[in-house]
């Protein structure tokens, strides 16, 4: 499932943590429209070079990076020490 | 995972047995061997993450801690993207790997090979206790 919002968290030594919600739907839309925009200069690339391989490569790329985005939900990752440290979290 | 099976798997962990006899105790007690075929997704035990956590054993000095959820689906797709490495890229990772002991041609790993490690991960549990405390499992 498309992760909709991912919580960012930030702690540093001597501060207050500090962290928030951001609705990562609307960097998708942003996102989809880019894609569509360049849609047409990826196939005149894909055309271009076909003979030389990357062209069928190029094909694979948006349904792939939908694949990788599309899974991206449940993504947690969480580093820090006693001091500082970090969370970024996909649901 | 039944007591008999942890058992044998803590003694070959803790190096009192060797591998071909945790086989031999496995196939005593009746554990069907592990199938190549049955994948994540396929098994009754379908995983959803890949976990990795690092946590600060008692001589740690930074108190360093991580931890990493990364769904399998994500694994898969990713993995994809393999693909996209360019040839001369790929000598140079080759090398590099080499460098470390890995003599692995990336050229040479199909996506069928990319499903197969990716499916067997799910029998995978790693626990290291040295400055920090490693584990990498499935959940």
């Amino acid at each position: 499932m498309l992760p909709v919002i991912v919580h960012f968290r930030v702690r540093k030594p001597g501060r207050r943590p500090f962290g928030f919600y951001f609705p990562i739907l609307l960097v998708w839309i942003v996102l989809a429209a880019l894609l569509v925009l360049l849609f047409p200069f990826l196939l005149l690339a894909a055309v271009l070079t076909w003979r030389r391989g990357p062209g069928r490569m190029l094909l694979v790329i948006y349904p792939l990076l939908a694949a990788v985005l599309w899974n991206m939900s449940g993504l947690h990752i969480e580093a820090g020490n006693a001091g500082n440290g970090v969370l970024i979290d996909f649901t | 995972m039944n007591e008999e099976r942890r058992k044998i798997l803590d003694m070959l962990a803790q190096g009192k047995i060797t591998v071909d006899e945790a086989e031999k105790l496995l196939s005593a007690i009746g554990e069907p061997a592990p199938d190549a075929g049955n994948g994540a997704a396929a098994g009754p035990r379908s995983w959803k993450y890949l976990r990795v956590q690092v946590e600060p054993g008692p001589s740690s000095e930074k108190g360093d801690k991580v931890n990493i959820r990364v769904p399998f689906k994500l694994i898969r797709a990713g993995l994809k993207f393999a693909a996209f490495i360019p040839q001369n890229a790929q000598g140079q990772v080759r090398e590099a790997l080499k460098e470390k002991g890995l003599d692995v041609d990336l050229s040479k790993i199909t996506p069928q090979d990319l499903e197969d490690l990716v499916s067997n991960l799910d029998d995978l549990t790693v626990d290291v206790d040295g400055r920090d405390k490693v584990r990498i499992f499935c959940e």
